[in-house]
């Protein structure tokens, strides 16, 4: 009887370690705490200065506004903002800023002077491709929404918030 | 002679001027989007770049987390919920590679012949759980 007891237990041992290798392979619960980091070269030539750096899609506001905004850096440092299958609709003293998309007052159609944004320039059309070039030192981390916005009704037509490569 | 000479020259010129924008044109993406997913918290972009003819696809600024046969796949929808389970809803799919690493920049291969206007989502996708760990829609660059 004894005999059979310790059989028992050993095979209930033998039972559970098999369950627990199981379920540990299958779940690798370690892998919540171990990263696997890697670290692969673009499959292209880097510092090319027609990769671009930042970019995003735009989305309506006030005004039906479509197409995307990004950003290239020059071989010379300098910063270029690119507008590609771009469309707004047409206004007066319409011009291309840089707003932060933690601003609630980006959230409003109708900001008023409240919106705290960087001057690229006046919107050279509402349709096609355009090119600006941006201020060197913007930090583009925290006005991080190119803003199509109307200074004479300070309303915001669209913008389009970038993001890095 | 000399004439002869110009025209290599010139040839030499056109040839180096055409591979020089040929490989400019290669670090911009036709495609790209950005990772989303809560569950298990998934961020980054994803760009498919044409090199040489065949399509790349490259993770950046990628942060996933880690799990067992995590697999990168192109899917046929337009975009995928959190936790998607991909074959109970029978969605299309294309393997591209097991996940390299749940951090950092990693380039996939596209097999030749996927066509990308049907293939509109890059999934990060737990295969033995049958779990999406974040999507990314594809726009046009």
């Amino acid at each position: 009887m004894r005999a059979f007891l310790r059989g028992h237990k050993i095979g209930t041992a033998v039972v559970s370690f098999v369950l627990v290798v199981a379920l540990w392979y299958l779940f690798r619960p370690e892998k919540l705490f171990i990263n696997k980091q890697v670290n692969e070269a673009a499959p292209f030539a880097q510092n090319d200065p027609d990769q671009p750096t930042y970019t995003g899609t735009f989305k309506a506001a006030i005004h039906e506004t479509s197409g995307r905004a990004s950003v290239y850096r020059n071989s010379n440092g300098s910063l270029s903002l690119k507008l590609t299958n771009f469309h707004t609709s047409n206004g007066p003293d319409v011009h291309v800023v840089l707003a932060k998309s933690s601003d609630p007052a980006l959230a409003k159609r109708s900001p008023g002077a409240a919106l705290d944004s960087l001057e690229v320039a006046p919107l050279r059309g509402n349709e096609g491709d355009q090119e600006y070039t941006l201020p060197s030192n913007v930090d583009l981390a925290q006005y991080n929404t190119v803003t199509i916005y109307c200074e004479r009704f300070h309303a915001v037509f669209g913008s389009a918030m970038i993001q890095p490569f | 002679m000399g004439r002869l000479c110009t025209l290599a020259f010139t040839a030499t010129l056109a040839l180096s001027v055409s591979a020089m924008s040929a490989v400019a044109q290669d670090s911009k993406p036709i495609e790209t989007g950005t990772l989303h997913g809560q569950v298990h918290a998934t961020t980054g972009r994803v760009s498919i770049y044409k090199i040489k003819g065949r399509n790349v696809l490259r993770l950046t600024n990628f942060k996933t987390s880690n799990g067992p046969d995590v697999h990168v796949i192109l899917i046929a929808a337009d975009d995928a919920k959190d936790d998607d389970n991909f074959l109970k809803s029978n969605v299309e799919r294309i393997e591209l590679g097991p996940l390299k690493g749940n951090e950092g920049d990693q380039n996939y291969d596209i097999p030749a012949g996927t066509d990308l206007s049907k293939f509109r989502t890059v999934a990060i996708y737990c295969e033995r759980f049958n779990a999406t760990f974040g999507a990314a829609p594809l726009e046009k660059f």
